[in-house]
Protein backbone atom coordinates (compact mmCIF):
# COMPACT_ATOMS: atom_id res chain seq x y z
CA UNK A 1 0.00 0.00 0.00
CA UNK A 2 1.47 3.36 -0.98
CA UNK A 3 2.24 6.10 1.58
CA UNK A 4 -0.28 8.89 1.93
CA UNK A 5 0.89 12.36 1.03
CA UNK A 6 -1.27 14.72 3.11
CA UNK A 7 0.00 17.71 1.14
CA UNK A 8 -2.11 16.48 -1.82
CA UNK A 9 -5.19 16.66 0.39
CA UNK A 10 -4.13 20.02 1.70
CA UNK A 11 -3.95 21.38 -1.86
CA UNK A 12 -7.33 19.83 -2.68
CA UNK A 13 -8.75 21.51 0.44
CA UNK A 14 -7.32 24.85 -0.64
CA UNK A 15 -8.63 24.58 -4.19
CA UNK A 16 -12.04 23.18 -3.32
CA UNK A 17 -14.83 25.47 -4.52
CA UNK A 18 -17.67 23.33 -3.14
CA UNK A 19 -17.47 25.16 0.19
CA UNK A 20 -18.57 28.37 -1.49
CA UNK A 21 -21.76 26.92 -2.94
CA UNK A 22 -24.08 28.52 -0.41
CA UNK A 23 -23.32 32.19 0.12
CA UNK A 24 -25.89 33.96 2.26
CA UNK A 25 -27.12 37.33 1.18
CA UNK A 26 -26.96 40.38 3.45
CA UNK A 27 -30.70 40.06 4.21
CA UNK A 28 -30.29 36.39 5.18
CA UNK A 29 -27.39 37.23 7.53
CA UNK A 30 -29.44 40.04 9.07
CA UNK A 31 -32.25 37.56 9.75
CA UNK A 32 -29.78 35.26 11.54
CA UNK A 33 -28.65 38.17 13.75
CA UNK A 34 -32.20 38.50 15.10
CA UNK A 35 -32.41 34.85 16.16
CA UNK A 36 -31.86 33.55 19.68
CA UNK A 37 -28.59 31.86 20.56
CA UNK A 38 -28.76 28.14 21.36
CA UNK A 39 -25.55 28.08 23.39
CA UNK A 40 -25.47 26.65 26.91
CA UNK A 41 -24.71 30.16 28.23
CA UNK A 42 -27.86 31.59 26.64
CA UNK A 43 -30.00 28.75 27.96
CA UNK A 44 -28.61 29.28 31.44
CA UNK A 45 -29.20 33.02 31.22
CA UNK A 46 -32.83 32.41 30.21
CA UNK A 47 -33.37 29.93 33.06
CA UNK A 48 -31.92 32.39 35.55
CA UNK A 49 -34.14 35.24 34.26
CA UNK A 50 -37.24 33.07 34.67
CA UNK A 51 -36.20 32.12 38.20
CA UNK A 52 -35.57 35.76 39.20
CA UNK A 53 -39.05 36.66 37.91
CA UNK A 54 -40.60 33.70 39.75
CA UNK A 55 -38.90 34.63 43.02
CA UNK A 56 -40.14 38.21 42.69
CA UNK A 57 -43.71 36.89 42.30
CA UNK A 58 -43.16 34.62 45.31
CA UNK A 59 -41.96 37.58 47.37
CA UNK A 60 -45.13 39.51 46.47
CA UNK A 61 -47.22 36.45 47.27
CA UNK A 62 -45.69 36.23 50.80
CA UNK A 63 -46.39 39.94 51.34
CA UNK A 64 -50.01 39.07 50.48
CA UNK A 65 -49.95 36.23 53.02
CA UNK A 66 -48.74 38.59 55.79
CA UNK A 67 -51.55 40.98 54.90
CA UNK A 68 -54.20 38.24 54.88
CA UNK A 69 -53.06 36.62 58.17
CA UNK A 70 -52.31 39.88 59.94
CA UNK A 71 -53.75 38.57 63.23
CA UNK A 72 -51.73 35.35 63.21
CA UNK A 73 -48.20 36.01 64.60
CA UNK A 74 -46.97 32.55 63.54
CA UNK A 75 -47.80 33.16 59.87
CA UNK A 76 -46.36 36.68 60.03
CA UNK A 77 -43.05 35.26 61.29
CA UNK A 78 -43.18 32.60 58.56
CA UNK A 79 -43.91 35.28 55.92
CA UNK A 80 -41.06 37.51 57.10
CA UNK A 81 -38.61 34.58 57.21
CA UNK A 82 -39.68 33.57 53.68
CA UNK A 83 -39.34 37.12 52.33
CA UNK A 84 -35.88 37.51 53.87
CA UNK A 85 -34.89 34.18 52.34
CA UNK A 86 -36.30 35.11 48.92
CA UNK A 87 -34.47 38.45 48.95
CA UNK A 88 -31.16 36.73 49.86
CA UNK A 89 -31.66 34.14 47.12
CA UNK A 90 -32.56 36.89 44.64
CA UNK A 91 -29.35 38.76 45.46
CA UNK A 92 -27.35 35.58 44.85
CA UNK A 93 -29.14 34.93 41.54
CA UNK A 94 -28.62 38.50 40.32
CA UNK A 95 -24.91 38.27 41.21
CA UNK A 96 -24.72 34.93 39.36
CA UNK A 97 -26.41 36.52 36.34
CA UNK A 98 -23.78 39.23 36.28
CA UNK A 99 -21.01 36.62 36.47
CA UNK A 100 -22.18 34.55 33.49
CA UNK A 101 -19.19 34.31 31.12
CA UNK A 102 -19.72 37.06 28.59
CA UNK A 103 -19.90 36.16 24.93
CA UNK A 104 -19.01 39.70 23.91
CA UNK A 105 -15.27 39.33 24.22
CA UNK A 106 -14.21 35.80 23.33
CA UNK A 107 -11.03 34.97 25.29
CA UNK A 108 -7.85 34.76 23.31
CA UNK A 109 -7.66 30.98 23.28
CA UNK A 110 -10.03 28.04 23.26
CA UNK A 111 -8.38 26.71 26.41
CA UNK A 112 -9.09 29.91 28.36
CA UNK A 113 -12.69 29.96 27.17
CA UNK A 114 -13.29 26.35 28.22
CA UNK A 115 -11.62 26.92 31.58
CA UNK A 116 -13.68 30.03 32.36
CA UNK A 117 -16.93 28.31 31.35
CA UNK A 118 -16.21 25.14 33.34
CA UNK A 119 -15.14 27.10 36.44
CA UNK A 120 -18.30 29.19 36.28
CA UNK A 121 -20.64 26.22 35.86
CA UNK A 122 -18.91 24.02 38.42
CA UNK A 123 -18.45 26.65 41.13
CA UNK A 124 -21.28 29.15 40.70
CA UNK A 125 -23.88 27.35 38.63
CA UNK A 126 -24.35 24.36 40.95
CA UNK A 127 -25.22 26.65 43.86
CA UNK A 128 -27.62 28.48 41.59
CA UNK A 129 -29.35 25.21 40.62
CA UNK A 130 -30.26 24.52 44.25
CA UNK A 131 -31.50 28.08 44.63
CA UNK A 132 -33.72 27.61 41.57
CA UNK A 133 -35.02 24.37 43.11
CA UNK A 134 -35.86 26.24 46.35
CA UNK A 135 -38.69 27.94 44.47
CA UNK A 136 -40.68 24.68 44.45
CA UNK A 137 -41.12 24.29 48.26
CA UNK A 138 -41.77 28.04 48.52
CA UNK A 139 -44.52 27.79 45.88
CA UNK A 140 -45.99 24.83 47.77
CA UNK A 141 -45.94 26.65 51.13
CA UNK A 142 -47.46 29.87 49.80
CA UNK A 143 -50.06 27.90 47.80
CA UNK A 144 -50.95 25.91 50.91
CA UNK A 145 -51.39 29.09 53.01
CA UNK A 146 -53.60 30.72 50.34
CA UNK A 147 -55.65 27.53 50.15
CA UNK A 148 -56.19 27.55 53.93
CA UNK A 149 -57.19 31.21 53.86
CA UNK A 150 -59.71 30.99 51.03
CA UNK A 151 -61.13 27.63 52.13
CA UNK A 152 -61.22 28.04 55.94
CA UNK A 153 -60.23 31.66 56.59
CA UNK A 154 -57.52 30.41 58.99
CA UNK A 155 -54.73 27.85 59.40
CA UNK A 156 -56.43 24.63 60.47
CA UNK A 157 -54.79 22.73 63.35
CA UNK A 158 -52.42 20.26 61.78
CA UNK A 159 -51.57 16.73 62.97
CA UNK A 160 -48.14 15.16 62.93
CA UNK A 161 -48.97 13.17 59.77
CA UNK A 162 -49.99 16.43 58.02
CA UNK A 163 -46.55 17.82 58.77
CA UNK A 164 -44.96 14.68 57.42
CA UNK A 165 -46.96 14.89 54.17
CA UNK A 166 -46.25 18.62 53.70
CA UNK A 167 -42.56 18.17 54.49
CA UNK A 168 -42.32 15.27 52.06
CA UNK A 169 -43.98 17.41 49.35
CA UNK A 170 -41.48 20.22 49.98
CA UNK A 171 -38.47 17.87 49.90
CA UNK A 172 -39.71 16.08 46.77
CA UNK A 173 -40.37 19.44 45.08
CA UNK A 174 -36.86 20.62 45.92
CA UNK A 175 -35.13 17.35 45.00
CA UNK A 176 -37.05 16.99 41.73
CA UNK A 177 -36.30 20.59 40.71
CA UNK A 178 -32.59 20.20 41.45
CA UNK A 179 -32.40 16.77 39.78
CA UNK A 180 -33.99 17.97 36.53
CA UNK A 181 -31.73 21.04 36.35
CA UNK A 182 -28.56 19.11 37.13
CA UNK A 183 -29.39 16.39 34.61
CA UNK A 184 -30.14 19.00 31.98
CA UNK A 185 -26.73 20.66 32.15
CA UNK A 186 -24.41 17.92 33.42
CA UNK A 187 -24.09 16.27 30.04
CA UNK A 188 -23.11 19.50 28.34
CA UNK A 189 -20.64 20.51 31.05
CA UNK A 190 -19.01 17.09 30.85
CA UNK A 191 -18.49 17.60 27.12
CA UNK A 192 -16.71 20.88 27.82
CA UNK A 193 -14.54 19.10 30.39
CA UNK A 194 -13.66 16.39 27.88
CA UNK A 195 -12.45 19.09 25.46
CA UNK A 196 -10.35 20.78 28.14
CA UNK A 197 -8.86 17.45 29.16
CA UNK A 198 -8.11 16.80 25.49
CA UNK A 199 -6.27 20.12 25.19
CA UNK A 200 -4.28 19.41 28.34
CA UNK A 201 -3.66 15.85 27.17
CA UNK A 202 -5.32 14.20 30.20
CA UNK A 203 -2.72 15.53 32.58
CA UNK A 204 -3.42 18.60 34.66
CA UNK A 205 -7.18 18.51 34.97
CA UNK A 206 -7.65 15.26 36.84
CA UNK A 207 -6.99 16.93 40.21
CA UNK A 208 -8.94 20.08 39.37
CA UNK A 209 -12.01 18.08 38.36
CA UNK A 210 -11.81 15.99 41.54
CA UNK A 211 -11.63 19.17 43.61
CA UNK A 212 -14.60 20.69 41.80
CA UNK A 213 -16.68 17.53 42.27
CA UNK A 214 -15.89 17.56 46.00
CA UNK A 215 -17.09 21.16 46.20
CA UNK A 216 -20.30 20.21 44.40
CA UNK A 217 -21.01 17.50 46.98
CA UNK A 218 -20.39 19.97 49.81
CA UNK A 219 -22.84 22.45 48.30
CA UNK A 220 -25.46 19.70 47.94
CA UNK A 221 -25.13 18.66 51.61
CA UNK A 222 -25.36 22.30 52.77
CA UNK A 223 -28.55 22.90 50.80
CA UNK A 224 -30.20 19.71 52.07
CA UNK A 225 -29.36 20.74 55.67
CA UNK A 226 -30.81 24.22 55.08
CA UNK A 227 -34.00 22.69 53.67
CA UNK A 228 -34.45 20.27 56.59
CA UNK A 229 -33.82 23.05 59.13
CA UNK A 230 -36.30 25.28 57.30
CA UNK A 231 -38.97 22.60 57.45
CA UNK A 232 -38.36 22.05 61.17
CA UNK A 233 -38.73 25.80 61.69
CA UNK A 234 -41.96 25.79 59.70
CA UNK A 235 -43.35 22.96 61.83
CA UNK A 236 -42.44 24.84 65.01
CA UNK A 237 -44.07 28.06 63.79
CA UNK A 238 -47.31 26.46 62.65
CA UNK A 239 -47.77 24.13 65.64
CA UNK B 1 -18.93 54.56 14.43
CA UNK B 2 -22.73 54.28 14.68
CA UNK B 3 -24.63 51.00 14.85
CA UNK B 4 -25.76 50.86 11.22
CA UNK B 5 -22.24 51.60 10.00
CA UNK B 6 -20.83 48.91 12.30
CA UNK B 7 -23.46 46.45 11.08
CA UNK B 8 -22.68 47.24 7.46
CA UNK B 9 -18.97 46.72 8.06
CA UNK B 10 -19.69 43.44 9.87
CA UNK B 11 -21.97 42.15 7.11
CA UNK B 12 -19.40 42.98 4.43
CA UNK B 13 -16.67 41.15 6.34
CA UNK B 14 -18.89 38.11 6.91
CA UNK B 15 -19.89 37.99 3.25
CA UNK B 16 -16.25 38.09 2.23
CA UNK B 17 -15.24 35.28 4.60
CA UNK B 18 -18.31 33.04 4.62
CA UNK B 19 -16.38 30.05 3.34
CA UNK B 20 -14.49 29.90 6.67
CA UNK B 21 -17.77 29.27 8.50
CA UNK B 22 -18.84 26.73 5.86
CA UNK B 23 -15.58 24.83 6.35
CA UNK B 24 -15.94 24.75 10.14
CA UNK B 25 -19.56 23.56 9.88
CA UNK B 26 -18.41 20.97 7.34
CA UNK B 27 -15.81 19.59 9.75
CA UNK B 28 -17.98 19.62 12.90
CA UNK B 29 -21.43 18.60 11.62
CA UNK B 30 -22.84 15.77 9.58
CA UNK B 31 -26.48 16.68 8.97
CA UNK B 32 -27.58 19.64 6.92
CA UNK B 33 -29.87 20.88 9.72
CA UNK B 34 -27.00 20.73 12.24
CA UNK B 35 -24.77 22.63 9.86
CA UNK B 36 -27.43 25.34 9.60
CA UNK B 37 -27.76 25.49 13.40
CA UNK B 38 -24.03 25.80 13.89
CA UNK B 39 -23.77 28.31 11.04
CA UNK B 40 -26.36 30.56 12.70
CA UNK B 41 -24.75 30.19 16.12
CA UNK B 42 -21.34 31.17 14.71
CA UNK B 43 -22.77 34.27 13.00
CA UNK B 44 -24.51 35.24 16.27
CA UNK B 45 -21.36 34.77 18.32
CA UNK B 46 -19.30 36.71 15.79
CA UNK B 47 -21.79 39.58 15.97
CA UNK B 48 -21.76 39.54 19.78
CA UNK B 49 -17.96 39.46 19.83
CA UNK B 50 -17.53 42.00 17.04
CA UNK B 51 -17.04 44.97 19.40
CA UNK B 52 -13.96 43.17 20.78
CA UNK B 53 -12.39 42.88 17.31
CA UNK B 54 -9.68 45.51 17.29
CA UNK B 55 -7.95 45.07 13.92
CA UNK B 56 -4.75 43.93 15.67
CA UNK B 57 -5.12 40.59 13.91
CA UNK B 58 -6.61 39.90 10.48
CA UNK B 59 -10.39 39.56 10.39
CA UNK B 60 -10.07 35.96 9.19
CA UNK B 61 -7.79 35.02 12.12
CA UNK B 62 -10.22 36.52 14.61
CA UNK B 63 -13.09 34.82 12.81
CA UNK B 64 -11.41 31.40 13.02
CA UNK B 65 -10.92 31.87 16.74
CA UNK B 66 -14.52 32.81 17.55
CA UNK B 67 -16.00 30.27 15.12
CA UNK B 68 -13.90 27.39 16.44
CA UNK B 69 -14.65 28.39 20.04
CA UNK B 70 -18.34 28.28 19.16
CA UNK B 71 -18.17 24.96 17.31
CA UNK B 72 -16.29 23.25 20.14
CA UNK B 73 -18.30 24.68 23.04
CA UNK B 74 -21.70 24.32 21.40
CA UNK B 75 -22.95 21.13 22.98
CA UNK B 76 -26.22 19.33 22.65
CA UNK B 77 -27.77 16.44 24.47
CA UNK B 78 -28.66 14.52 21.32
CA UNK B 79 -26.28 12.78 18.95
CA UNK B 80 -25.38 16.00 17.14
CA UNK B 81 -21.89 16.62 18.46
CA UNK B 82 -21.18 13.26 20.01
CA UNK B 83 -18.44 11.11 18.64
CA UNK B 84 -19.34 8.03 16.69
CA UNK B 85 -17.45 5.02 15.46
CA UNK B 86 -19.60 4.77 12.38
CA UNK B 87 -18.58 6.57 9.24
CA UNK B 88 -21.05 9.24 8.18
CA UNK B 89 -23.71 8.14 5.75
CA UNK B 90 -22.97 10.40 2.82
CA UNK B 91 -26.14 9.73 0.88
CA UNK B 92 -28.54 10.41 3.73
CA UNK B 93 -26.78 13.06 5.73
CA UNK B 94 -24.56 14.97 3.39
CA UNK B 95 -26.45 15.75 0.26
CA UNK B 96 -24.00 18.59 -0.42
CA UNK B 97 -21.03 16.22 -0.19
CA UNK B 98 -21.67 14.95 -3.69
CA UNK B 99 -20.65 18.36 -5.03
CA UNK B 100 -17.20 17.95 -3.48
CA UNK B 101 -14.16 16.32 -5.00
CA UNK B 102 -13.20 12.72 -4.18
CA UNK B 103 -10.17 13.83 -2.11
CA UNK B 104 -12.28 16.15 0.01
CA UNK B 105 -14.86 13.45 0.66
CA UNK B 106 -12.14 11.04 1.80
CA UNK B 107 -10.56 13.78 3.89
CA UNK B 108 -13.94 14.53 5.50
CA UNK B 109 -14.43 10.87 6.41
CA UNK B 110 -10.96 10.75 7.96
CA UNK B 111 -11.39 14.04 9.86
CA UNK B 112 -14.73 12.88 11.26
CA UNK B 113 -12.80 10.16 13.13
CA UNK B 114 -10.78 12.77 15.05
CA UNK B 115 -11.56 14.31 18.46
CA UNK B 116 -12.98 17.85 18.61
CA UNK B 117 -9.71 19.61 19.44
CA UNK B 118 -7.79 17.50 16.91
CA UNK B 119 -10.30 18.63 14.28
CA UNK B 120 -9.60 22.26 15.16
CA UNK B 121 -5.82 21.77 14.91
CA UNK B 122 -5.96 19.97 11.56
CA UNK B 123 -8.44 22.50 10.18
CA UNK B 124 -6.07 25.34 11.02
CA UNK B 125 -3.20 23.39 9.44
CA UNK B 126 -5.25 22.82 6.27
CA UNK B 127 -5.92 26.54 6.21
CA UNK B 128 -2.16 27.11 6.24
CA UNK B 129 -2.08 28.87 9.59
CA UNK B 130 1.34 29.12 11.22
CA UNK B 131 2.22 27.03 14.29
CA UNK B 132 2.20 30.27 16.31
CA UNK B 133 -1.35 31.08 15.19
CA UNK B 134 -2.56 27.55 15.92
CA UNK B 135 -0.92 27.66 19.37
CA UNK B 136 -2.53 31.01 20.13
CA UNK B 137 -5.99 29.94 18.96
CA UNK B 138 -6.03 26.67 20.91
CA UNK B 139 -4.08 27.86 23.95
CA UNK B 140 -1.14 25.45 23.82
CA UNK B 141 2.58 25.90 23.19
CA UNK B 142 4.13 26.01 19.69
CA UNK B 143 6.13 22.89 20.56
CA UNK B 144 2.96 21.13 21.57
CA UNK B 145 1.36 22.09 18.26
CA UNK B 146 4.20 20.52 16.30
CA UNK B 147 4.11 17.31 18.37
CA UNK B 148 0.35 17.03 18.07
CA UNK B 149 0.30 17.76 14.36
CA UNK B 150 2.72 14.89 13.75
CA UNK B 151 0.40 12.60 15.70
CA UNK B 152 -2.81 13.85 14.07
CA UNK B 153 -1.34 13.67 10.57
CA UNK B 154 -0.24 10.07 11.19
CA UNK B 155 -3.74 9.23 12.42
CA UNK B 156 -5.29 10.94 9.42
CA UNK B 157 -2.95 9.24 6.93
CA UNK B 158 -3.69 5.88 8.51
CA UNK B 159 -7.47 6.41 8.22
CA UNK B 160 -7.19 7.64 4.61
CA UNK B 161 -5.11 4.56 3.74
CA UNK B 162 -7.87 2.35 5.12
CA UNK B 163 -10.54 4.30 3.24
CA UNK B 164 -8.82 4.09 -0.15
Amino acid sequence: MKDIDLETYKSAWKDERGFDHRVLSETEIKKVLNKKSKSITSLFRLGLTIDIALKLILGISFIGIIWLFFNDPGVIVLGIVSIVMIVSLLIFQIKTYKKIPQEKGHPESLRNLLESKINFYRLRYFKSVYIVAFSNPLIFISGMLYYFYFKYGEIRPLQIDDYLVFSAACIIGFAFGAFVQIKQYNFQIRQLEVCLTEIDENTINELTLKKLNKQRLRVFVIFILVLVLGLLLLTLILS
Amino acid sequence: MDKSQREKEFLDSIKAHQNIIHKICFVYCRRKSDKEDLYQEIILQLWKSYPSFNNRSAFSTWMYRVALNTAITMTKKNWLFTETDKLPDISAENENMMELSEEIRILFKAISQLEKVEKAIILLWLEEKSYEEIAETIGITVKNVSVRLVRIKAKLADTIKKLQ
